[in-house]
């Protein structure tokens, strides 16, 4: 080989020693010199770590030992034996710090020999370069590996002393070895062909072993020739002919085991096509700029179901697991939780990819790489990466709970996945950065999150099967049905125990009849009888006298006792026939808690939003505080879980916005730092009740008496209580902010959770103390699907009492009814207490002509009160399936739901503490009018979307839902023309490129329209160039922001240009 | 209970068993070749062929105490209670013959609700419509639910959103004292 040179003048395009070093380390495994290849790139690390050591003198002290070195590099080329021990004695150097072990050393000195004694050929002239130019890094070290085999096997047939049969057997079984692990190779590197030949190869030298007295020179060159041949492929793999060399010669005869023509054709076909895809994978570029497919959430048409699945229930776990590893590492974490992080966010891309969900692969594929980066050159992230670490985990919770159908996908997932390409470019070219300007980094230490409890999380999940939602509740109906047939059959039974009864006693009568009957025969028989007994022979009173009357009589009382006898025996089958119902209606009831048991989750499911929720809000306060859950053990229904989480949300953003205090005046105060923001979950009964306490500033009551003065609500000067000021927050877009943003302000947080919670058949309680913070408790009733009841007549209905609150029942003669400070009011057991009728809480007409007492009274306990409620009358007691009387049908207060009873008759189940807590009005107060003028009294803006992605519509819909507007959504421009006049928005958002009728022509027809001229439209689109954005500012677009947009920006400009009274 | 069913054109009803179970979608179009007429008093109301009915005669209808006027009560369908609503009350249209009245189901399920319908539900077939009628001089009541008018014969027929007028309908609020 002529043109190698080594010192540092004579290549003037690598002044750098660094990659002089590996130009020599490229030219020494083209001339297959593996183990001077690798003493070239041990002595490259070690100068590119020297480089940092900011003590060490690059200049001045490198030059001479790389001049050292490159002669050395010139002796092994010319007496390979006599420099490697040279080689060796350099790279132990103390100054050069090579984190080699001994056996590593020794190892390459095997290597650095292994090349000695192997006899160089020089390799067949071709054109171009050894390697060939479009071989990647990666593929050329796999068959740099590759030929080092070849070498070995090649020193392996050197050695043989055809002479000694010792040597030959000793030489041929090593060879045989070596080609075994060339096999594994070559399969691992993806080139079956390879392998394939390799595997023909060996059971060649496997068939010269078994018959070693018969090995001959052809035989050895044929060996030795087809490896030549090997090492002229390998680095030319990925050419088009480059297997014709490989498999040239496998069909000597006098190979053992000659290959036929067809194999070898088979073969090459195989190895052309391998060496065009399988080692010429360049390595992945990083891209520098998120597209909006990198962080699409669509699933493949052809998504294979059960690893879905499989993906949806590790989804949350994995991603809290990543969530709570930075957040540990923001707080001051340590290596276990980069560890930590690196392999949820690893476990993560794989199921990810697996399934083909491109925006969660590709967020944590560069996750992963930067917590490599930061194991590898052990540093934890300073605040500005952990910040992004952190936004990501966020994104990675909003994706998974946008799969698992929870909520939108999180709409800044593009700035986010941005974000993270930025941090991991930068580190791709100038490693991690140091922590100038920032907080000092924290040293790798042992505070950190425990990961045994972290891996227990997941060790201690139990099996789970996932179930469709719809079939659970299909599962729960089919069972309330099956107990209200049950129910209907068991009234059946009733029934015909009642009518066997009947039976029963009419038999008695006819067998008394027959008696009666007998008798009036036999007397009759008696004053005949002597005329008939004088010709017989026979006395009377010898012998009975029959006749057909006596025969009719006795056969009919026989039967009347046959028949006594059968009703005795249908008693006995409907005694069973009721055990069996009663047993039946047990396991239905059973199976029907069973099922209400899966309807159940933790408390702890929703707790990442709620902290989510609060992080955000005090990313955009500036604020610091702490949320501490309790109770997140409890399981309570799920649906009424998700429901709670809006609720909860808007709670925590007015308790951090308008509640907690800065930090300047928190320590003016002497609080902490950091507010503190507690919700305790905890179950009384059936009622859920939730706790929300803060230690902020507490409501301020001047500025609620102003804001309602301002409203109108209160006179100037009007006194009023405390309490009843305080609920005056929860009126509809009551605030006592004058400036709107984005987190309050627009007056639609706690008017919005009062709704809610009434709408859940709940109660809100306030409590609020200045200075010291605000306490808010909520009360909601958990789903009852099954209870005890009482029906009762009221008036001309028929109603079933649920048993909750019911403390006595009593016979109106238990009780006493008398008239105290013009109140009615029930003595029962020398106890007095308020009373009321149910006619009266239901508002029913007094059904009644004259006066009569009620039937039964009922003592109802509720808030630490109780109440009697005088009722016509109880029919019966049973266990009731509640159902829900439809979509269409909203809470009725005082309603649990209503019931199919064993008629089929269809009653209303009352709730009757709640119905004492709040009375209703009497239903005529509500006009029809108020229907139509429902919409009109809420002066929520209303927002019109208007998009043709799915996910970006909900994307919006989320944020300006949240953001406290009213939103319709519209697939195009065709659907919003037909939605305008419906909706009447106050602001258009809308997409540029639709189907139908882009946003353009859309925004055209709107500005055509009278009435709608100057109604605000803002244009959303990824197309960014002046050409677009002309067109649509000359269809009269009023803002246009270009993709991807940040919610505040977005948010600001529609409050800029939404008109002030809204 | 007697239930009586509308027969559909057949090349609508594999569309009709494919439907979702509310009446939300598919309000009828001048492409659908027939839809159902049914008459709230004097007043028809045009019903897409693709939304599952039924008609039931001679149910029982059993009454809420404490509810809107236009809310008869509940029947029990199948297992399912379905809310039965008077139109006739909403509309002030007068009950011509009690006796012919029907309860006209629309929807299945949870998303079922029913109507008392005069008579029995018609085809009509949409290519026979001509114009459309004003609409602002119908009551406000109408003008935010109807989607549309036709005319046919002298008999006005009205495209009507049934989905959002039970909604508005179902979802009357009744205050409590506490919060006046």
């Amino acid at each position: 080989m002529t043109g190698f040179t080594s010192t540092l003048s004579a290549i003037p395009w690598a002044p750098d020693p660094v990659s002089l070093l590996e130009h020599l380390a490229d030219q020494s495994a083209k001339e297959g010199r593996f183990g001077l290849q690798d003493a070239n790139l041990i002595l490259a690390e070690a100068v590119r770590e020297l480089r940092l050591d900011q003590d060490f003198d690059v200049g001045g002290g490198m030059a001479p030992m790389l001049a050292a070195w490159s002669d050395l590099v010139e002796k092994y080329r010319s007496d390979c034996r006599q420099a490697t021990k040279a080689i060796i004695d350099y790279l132990r150097r103390p100054e050069l710090k090579i984190p080699l072990a001994e056996d590593e050393f020794s190892d390459l000195e095997l290597q650095l020999c292994a090349h000695a004694d192997a006899e160089i050929r020089p390799l067949p002239a071709v054109t171009g370069p050894e390697f060939s130019e479009y071989l990647s890094p990666v593929a050329q070290e796999i068959i740099a590996l590759l030929l080092l085999q070849c070498q070995r096997i090649r020193s392996s047939l050197r050695d043989i002393a055809k002479d000694e049969n010792g040597s030959v057997r000793g030489g041929l079984r090593q060879a045989e070895e070596d080609l075994e692990r060339f096999f594994n190779a070559a399969n691992t590197a993806g080139l079956t062909g390879l392998a394939q030949i390799c595997a023909h190869v060996t059971a060649n030298v496997g068939r010269l072993l078994e018959q070693s007295d018969s090995l001959t020179d052809a035989h050895l060159e044929l060996l030795l020739g087809w490896l030549d041949q090997a090492q002229a492929y390998l680095p030319a793999c990925n050419e088009a002919d480059a297997g014709q060399l490989l498999v040239a010669g496998l069909a000597d005869p006098q190979w053992p085991l000659p290959m036929p023509f067809e194999a070898v054709a088979e073969i090459l076909r195989k190895i052309r096509s391998e060496g065009a895809t399988v080692i010429n994978d360049p390595a992945p570029v990083r891209p520098e700029t998120a597209a909006e497919a990198d962080v699409s959430l669509d699933l493949p048409s052809d998504v294979n179901p059960e690893l879905l699945d499989l993906l949806l229930q590790e989804l949350p776990l994995h991603t809290q697991q990543f969530s709570e590893a930075v957040q540990h590492l923001q707080a001051g974490g340590g290596e276990d939780d980069v560890n930590i992080a690196q392999r949820a966010a690893h476990t993560l891309k794989g199921s990810a990819n697996t399934v083909g969900v491109k925006g969660i692969a590709v967020l944590t594929h560069h996750l992963e790489d930067i917590l490599i980066a930061c194991a590898r050159e052990q540093k934890l992230p300073g605040r500005a990466l952990g910040n992004a670490l952190i936004n990501a985990a966020d994104c990675l919770e909003g994706m998974s709970e946008a799969l698992l159908g929870l909520g939108a996908p999180p709409p800044d997932a593009k700035a986010v996945l941005q974000a993270i390409l930025d941090w991991a470019n930068r580190i791709d070219q100038d490693g991690l950065p140091a922590s100038s300007g920032e907080e000092p980094l924290a040293e790798a230490s042992t505070v950190s999150a425990d990961p045994a409890a972290v891996i227990d999380k997941t060790e201690t999940q139990s099996a789970a099967v996932r179930v469709a939602a719809g079939q659970i509740e299909k599962l729960f109906r089919l069972s309330g049905e099956s107990i209200i047939l049950n129910g209907q059959a068991q009234e059946s039974a009733r029934r015909l125990r009642r009518q066997a009864q009947t039976m029963r006693m009419q038999f008695t009568m006819l067998r008394q009849l027959g008696e009666e009957l007998e008798r009036l025969i036999d007397l009759k028989d008696l004053t005949g009888r002597a005329a008939v007994a004088a010709d017989a022979g026979f006395d009377a009173l010898e012998m009975d006298q029959y006749n057909e009357l006596h025969t009719v009589s006795r056969r009919m009382a026989e039967a009347a006792l046959d028949a006594r006898e059968i009703g005795q025996d249908i008693d006995q089958e409907l005694d069973q026939l009721g055990a069996v119902l009663e047993d039946q209606q047990l396991y239905a009831v059973d199976a029907q808690e069973t099922i209400m048991q899966t309807r159940l989750a933790p408390v702890a499911l929703i707790a990442p939003r709620l902290q989510r929720g609060l992080r955000q809000t005090c990313r955009l306060t500036g604020k610091a505080c702490d949320l501490i859950l309790t109770g997140e053990n409890l399981l309570i229904d799920g649906d009424l879980l998700n429901t709670l989480v809006d609720p909860l949300l808007h709670i925590i953003r007015n308790a951090v916005d308008h509640g907690i205090e800065n930090a300047e005046d928190r320590a003016v105060s002497g609080k902490p730092s950091t507010g503190q923001l507690a919700i305790d979950f905890v179950q009384e009964g059936h009622t859920l009740l939730l706790r929300c306490r803060d230690d902020g500033r507490g409501l301020d009551h001047a500025a609620i008496r102003a804001a309602a003065e301002k409203r109108g609500i209160l006179a100037p000067g009007q006194p009023l209580a405390e309490a009843e000021l305080q609920r005056l927050i929860l009126r509809p877009n009551f605030s006592t902010r004058t400036v709107t943003t984005q987190t309050s302000g627009r007056g639609v947080g706690m008017d919005a959770v009062y709704a809610r919670i009434v709408a859940l058949g709940g109660t809100m309680a306030l409590a609020s103390e200045t200075g010291r913070g605000m306490t808010i408790e909520l009360r909601v009733p958990l789903p009852l699907s099954l209870t005890h009841a009482l029906l009762v007549n009221v008036g001309r209905f028929r109603v079933a009492i649920a048993g909750k609150g019911i403390a006595q029942i009593h016979h109106r003669g238990d009780c006493e009814r008398i008239v105290e400070e013009h109140e009615d009011r029930i003595v029962l057991g020398g106890k007095s207490y308020p009373a009321t009728r149910l006619d009266r809480l239901l508002h029913i007409p007094e059904q009644r002509t004259q006066a009569r007492p009620h039937g039964a009274v009922l003592l109802v306990e509720y808030e630490e009160k109780a109440t009697a409620v005088l009722v016509d009358s109880i029919i019966d007691t049973m266990d009731v399936v509640i159902k829900g009387m439809g979509t269409y049908i909203g809470k009725i207060p005082g309603f649990i739901g209503a019931t199919i009873l064993g008629d089929g008759a269809v009653t209303a189940v009352l709730d009757l503490p709640e119905l004492l807590r709040a009375p209703v009005r009497p239903i005529e107060a509500v006009a029809l009018a108020s229907i139509v003028r429902e919409e009109a009294d809420s002066v929520l803006p209303t927002i019109l979307v208007v998009d043709d992605s799915l996910s970006q519509r909900r994307a919006l819909e989320q944020l300006l839902v949240d953001a406290g507007y009213k939103v319709r959504a519209a697939r195009d421009g065709i659907e919003a023309v037909e939605l305008l006049p419906q909706v009447n928005p106050q602001l258009v958002l809308t997409d540029l490129e639709m189907p139908r009728m882009n946003g353009i022509e859309l925004t055209a027809h709107i500005r055509n329209q009278p009435g709608q001229t100057r109604l605000p439209v803002i244009m959303i689109t990824s197309r960014t160039t002046q050409k677009h954005r002309q067109m649509a500012e000359e269809a009269g677009i009023d803002a246009y922001l270009a993709k991807p947009v940040r919610d505040d920006d977005l948010l600001d400009k529609i409050m800029n240009l939404l008109p002030e009274n809204t | 209970m007697k239930t009586e069913f509308i027969p559909v054109d057949d090349s609508n009803a594999l569309a009709s068993a494919r439907q979702p179970t509310g009446v939300h979608p598919a309000l009828p179009s001048a492409q659908e070749k027939c839809v159902f007429g049914i008459r709230i008093g004097a007043i028809g109301f045009l019903v897409s062929p693709s939304i599952y009915c039924e008609v039931l005669d001679k149910t029982p209808v059993n009454p809420l105490p404490n509810t809107a006027p236009w809310l008869s009560g509940l029947v029990n369908l199948r297992g399912n209670l379905v809310p039965v609503f008077d139109l006739h009350v909403v509309l002030s249209e007068e009950v011509v013959n009690p006796k012919n009245r029907r309860l006209f189901v629309l929807g299945r399920g949870d998303d079922a609700a029913a109507v008392w319908i005069d008579g029995l539900p018609v085809i009509k077939s949409s290519g026979l419509f001509q114009t459309e009628t004003d609409l602002s001089a119908l009551p406000i009541i109408q003008r935010r639910f109807v989607m549309g008018g036709y005319e046919q014969d002298g008999q006005i027929w009205f495209n009507i959103n049934f989905e959002d007028l039970f909604k508005a309908l179902g979802h009357q609020h009744v205050l409590g004292d506490s919060l006046a």
